[in-house]
């Protein structure tokens, strides 16, 4: 006889209590009146605070009419009068809306409608019974946050107007309903103690039994309250444990499926919502981020600003993140990191007379070694960034509360929170948040942020009144309401019980994102290094008395880019638009740092430190070698530090090569594929062979990682492979007295990829230029290195000084970093010799046991489409070398590489030894000359001989003077001093 | 009509996460393909009717927009 599945038809207790609940929902407002008068327009949103209508005047909006339109906006208004029957009531507007709101009534700003709230109060705002609404409301296919569950189902372009309404609010069963929102979340997660669960569902069924439900009243609803408060909420028989603080928080990407237009509103939607709930809850404290955010609230809303910084004075809206805003902490330059806490904590101590001393990065997608210095050095204690914990995809980051020491040796205090930063305040989620806290044994609280987010939104009436509640709840941790300010310093300072992590904090995950859209990242460390030059030729012209210095230009281009290095943009993981957006401001700054730099006359300033010994291309209309779209010719051009000179095109002959089965150079002995690869280069120099495997060879993948297309590389990626057909074979195309080139032209059936290898009569350096015509999907496409080389590290280069990752794959730890972030190279050596890869915009290596591979373009299709389609040029040295990288001088090369000549008769009579010079500008208050100075290779050293000078921390703030530094291994130092005087800060 | 589709309609889609692309036209019979966000959107036909909409408004054009959803991997389950 067959088995037949028993299904349990009738209705369990829980499930009655839950029906029972929805019916008391629906008694929450005590009575709504519907306002009729709703005009909208439809627009579309074009810049910053500007749109484009498609109606010339505004049209009736009915309850069930449709509205709002694909990426629209809406200006919707309304006229009402308060129902004489609300007299001495409080009145809130409620209106249900899958769209984003900011409301305005009576030319005041009342507050804010979305997804996760659908009422706001309007009495304490209001003056007359006369009201006339104006209501500015952004609609889009994604919700706020994909975590509430009734957002979900109301996404979409086009929505069902479902009506607006004055409203009174039954204040017995809004209370009620809170109740019961947090113990049915306690009744139904098995992280509570079962037996409390039981007692939950037994006195809520009772209490519910007061009730009639066929004639809600008040009497009973009260009755309810009371029973429920004195059979659960005072039965303390069920002990809890732990200690978590909670801070409140609204994470805002500032693009990512929106534009950054948006995030002006959305962001004053976020912060209006906060200060209203401020108003309510005198004990309520919010945290929120990104220096950005509050210049356009300054910039666009200058009323609600003036009430935001009283909002801050008073202590309840807390500024933190010292940043400008949260970027990306792989792919930027130190320059980049440290402009972030520069032009952040200038902007809070200007406007609001405050050092944020938090770094705020909750959503970032690892986070380099070099941070902690540059962030100490910017007045930050704190550090946090929640991702390590939770999206980790091999290993559990050990520790929640503890001490990061960065590359250079300085500690700085972290917090990994051990759990998401978007939580809306339910038991469940702070008892998850005390299980998986990993550093109980210090006596610290454990982070606890809550608020909805990634589009903005915070924090709801709902989730503070949860929170009044915990006390009552004896099986929950002990929670306090806190400033992230008081968490950290409370938990952190001089705790000495801390565990320290020395090392970078790599994610183990998103490991797409140093390659996804590859031309972001082209221009982003172009217009590192064209800043870096800009800013020097501008010292050198305002010393010279030849111009002013543009600060103010440079300042405002400075922080465009680093706007775009938000870790939805810089990364990739972003929708089309927002891709337009940032190679748009990539081409402005371009063109208006190309003015400040304003190159003319025969000579070329060398803007680095030491003389320039590498072979360089040149531009020259009249040149005969094409790199990079540009005409020119290489030579050595043999350029004192700071000093400039004239080229002269070399015109010798190309008998230094000889081409054959082996092609023949001064240095090598090379034998290349017809793809490009190379099968063997004998060093005639160093007397060995290079090879041990593929070398140089392109690599189309497979890759499907998945929903988080743009984000990650899947460990996988190798199993599957595209076949590249040899359109034409590798052949001589060009050779003159300095370079000769190779070409060979690949194709997939969608794409086609020449390659130009260029091999030097006068470098080691092999350049490979790729010009791509780039239209696969789900391709992730390397070029392989497998040197001759017995090491178990790859040297990586972080922008500030070198990291080494261990190759072997012994532990998960190891096999977790099958791909990570480098800057200008990467390095295998052994004793002796080595192959370093040199890039000139590459970020993603991966590595294999016994090889490594520099990422070099890939085609997602989430979030965008579109995602690096089309033609990409860039390309990449291999450098062969004796000794190891820091010996071989690779770092000086890769600068070389990186940081262009500028045609100008420029020169700087400094002399700062081995140091990098990252910066040299003008300070922040015009005063002094600044020059950002960082040891790169490991090694400690005396900076002296250029008079006295002041040393600053990197927001230029004066700390002593002196004539000599000694610095450590990878140390940052800004220094100041005044050129024409000599005079000190 | 191709052209209305690439320029004026697509980047209002792409704003909201979406992707149009122009498929093919058959008398008054438009063909598009609906990719990112719009290739899973519960409501799409209301967008396809706005498209509709516009196009009869902008070009004086009466059209049937035919949309044919193409779903990532991830999400053709």
């Amino acid at each position: 006889m067959a088995h037949i599945e028993v299904v349990r038809r009738s209705m369990r207790p829980e499930e009655y209590t839950d029906l029972r609940f929805g019916w008391l929902k629906r008694h929450i407002y005590d009575d709504k009146t519907e306002i009729t008068t709703f005009r909208i327009r439809e627009a579309r949103q074009t810049a910053e605070m500007r749109f484009e209508f498609y109606d010339e005047n505004p049209r009736p909006l009915k309850k069930g009419d449709m509205y709002f339109t694909p990426d629209g906006t809406a200006f919707i208004e309304a006229d009402a009068v308060i129902p004489e029957k609300y007299k001495g009531k409080e009145v809130r507007f409620a209106l249900k809306t899958a769209a984003e709101m900011i409301v305005k009534v009576n030319g005041k700003y009342v507050g804010g409608i979305d997804p996760n709230r659908e009422n706001i109060v309007l009495t304490p705002y209001i003056d007359s019974d006369i009201l006339h609404f104006e209501i500015v409301a952004y609609n889009r296919s994604k919700p706020d946050d994909e975590r509430n569950p009734e957002s979900l189902s109301v996404r979409g372009c086009r929505q069902i107007f479902e009506g607006g309404y004055l409203a009174v609010i039954n204040g017995a069963v809004q209370s009620l309903v809170y109740d019961m929102e947090l113990l049915l979340n306690i009744a139904k997660s098995d992280c509570f103690n079962e037996d409390f669960r039981k007692l939950i569902n037994t006195e809520l069924d009772n209490a519910l039994n007061l009730i009639d439900f066929d004639d809600i009243n008040i009497g009973d609803v009260k009755r309810a309250s009371e029973y429920i408060d004195e059979h659960i909420f005072q039965d303390k028989r069920y002990g809890g444990s732990g200690s978590v603080a909670l801070v409140a928080h609204s994470h805002l990407d500032i693009a990512y499926y929106w534009r950054r237009i948006h995030a002006v509103q959305k962001n004053l939607r976020t912060v209006l919502i906060q200060m209203r709930l401020m108003d309510r809850y005198p004990d309520f404290r919010y945290a929120h981020t990104q220096a950005y955010t509050y210049e356009t609230v300054e910039k666009y809303y200058p009323e609600l600003f003036d009430e935001l910084k009283e909002k801050i004075k008073s202590g309840q809206f807390e500024p933190v993140g010292a940043m400008y805003v949260e970027p990306d902490c792989n792919v930027p330059s130190a320059e980049s990191l440290i402009r972030q806490c520069l032009y952040g904590q200038t902007y809070y101590r200007e406007k609001f007379g405050i050092t944020v001393d938090s770094c705020w990065l909750p959503d970032v997608f690892g986070n380099s070694w070099i941070l902690p210095q540059i962030l100490k050095k910017s007045g930050v204690k704190y550090f946090v960034s929640n991702k390590m914990s939770t999206w980790n995809d091999t290993n559990r980051f050990p520790h929640n509360n503890f001490i990061w020491k960065g590359i250079d040796g300085t500690e700085i205090y972290a917090c990994v929170p051990p759990t998401h930063f978007i939580t809306w305040n339910m038991p469940d989620q702070v008892q998850k948040n005390w299980d998986a806290f990993q550093d109980k044994e210090t006596g610290t609280q454990t982070l606890q942020m809550f608020g909805y987010g990634d589009g903005g939104s915070g924090v709801t009436e709902e989730m503070i009144e949860l929170m009044h509640r915990f006390d009552k709840i004896s099986v929950m941790p002990k929670t306090k309401h806190v400033t992230a300010h008081e968490f950290l310093e409370n938990n952190f300072n001089e705790n000495k019980k801390l565990a320290e992590w020395d090392g970078e904090l790599y994610l183990e995950m998103h490991r797409g994102t140093f390659t996804t859209k590859s031309e972001i990242k082209r221009y982003n460390r172009m217009l590192e290094y064209k800043f870096r030059n800009a800013e020097i030729v501008s010292v050198c012209r305002m010393i010279k008395g030849e111009a002013d210095y543009p600060a103010e230009k440079i300042r405002d281009l400075y922080k465009k880019l680093l706007i775009n290095q938000f870790h939805d943009i810089l990364p990739g993981s972003h929708i089309t638009p927002v891709y337009r957006d940032a190679v748009s401001d990539y081409a402005e700054i371009d063109r208006e740092l190309d003015k400040i730099i304003c190159e003319n006359g025969n000579k070329y300033f060398n803007t680095l430190g030491f003389k320039r010994s590498s072979v360089t291309f040149i531009e020259d209309e009249n040149g005969k070698c094409l790199r990079l779209g540009k005409k020119g010719f290489f030579t050595v051009p043999e350029i004192g530090a700071f000093g400039s000179a004239c080229v002269t095109v070399p015109n010798g002959k190309s008998d230094w090569i000889k081409v054959g089965k082996t092609t023949e150079t001064p240095y090598y002995s090379i034998e290349f594929a017809d793809d490009g690869s190379i099968i063997q280069i004998y060093d005639k120099e160093l007397k060995r062979n290079w090879i041990k495997g593929y070398f140089n060879k392109l690599h189309i993948y497979y890759d499907y990682p998945g929903t988080y297309d743009a984000w990650d590389i899947l460990p996988n990626y190798e199993e599957k492979e595209e076949k590249l057909n040899i359109d034409e074979k590798l052949h001589l195309s060009y050779s003159d007295g300095e370079t000769a080139a190779f070409e060979t032209v690949l194709s997939t059936k969608k794409s086609k990829w020449k390659m130009i290898i260029r091999l030097f009569r006068r470098s080691r350096g092999i350049e490979v230029e790729n010009r791509v015509d780039w239209n696969e999907k789900h391709r992730l496409a390397k070029v392989e290195f497998s040197p001759d080389i017995l090491t178990r590290e790859l040297v990586c280069d972080t922008s500030a000084g070198f990291i080494k990752r261990e190759m072997t794959k012994n532990t998960s730890w190891q096999q977790a970093r099958f791909e990570v972030c480098h800057h200008k190279w990467f390095d295998l050596s052994e004793t002796g010799t080595g192959v370093s890869v040199i890039n000139s915009g590459k970020y993603g290596v991966g590595i294999g046991e016994n090889s490594v591979s520099l990422s070099l373009l890939r085609a997602t299709i989430r979030p965008d489409p579109t995602s690096d389609m089309g033609h990409h040029e860039f390309t990449y040295m291999i450098f062969p070398h004796k000794d190891d990288a820091v010996s071989a001088g690779i770092n000086n090369i890769a600068f070389e590489y990186n940081v262009p000549l500028i045609k100008a008769d420029c020169g700087l009579d400094y002399d700062f030894g081995e140091l990098y010079l990252e910066a040299l500008k003008l300070s922040e208050d015009g005063q002094y000359i600044i020059a950002r100075l960082s040891e790169q290779n490991g090694r400690r050293g005396v900076l002296s001989g250029i008079g006295e000078f002041t040393v600053t921390d990197m927001t230029e703030a004066p700390q002593y003077i002196t004539n000599e530094y000694k610095y450590s291994p990878f140390e940052i130092i800004t220094i100041a001093f005044c050129q024409k005087n000599r005079k000190n800060v | 009509m191709e052209q209305y589709i690439n320029e004026i309609i697509r980047p209002k889609i792409q704003g909201d996460g979406g992707e149009i692309t122009f498929c093919s036209q058959k008398d008054d019979t438009v063909t598009v393909i609906m990719q990112g966000e719009c290739s899973k959107c519960l409501i799409l036909d209301r967008c396809i009717a706005w498209i509709e909409s516009m196009a009869l408004k902008d070009l004086n054009k009466k059209v049937k927009i035919n949309a044919v959803r193409k779903k990532p991997f991830f999400w053709d389950t």
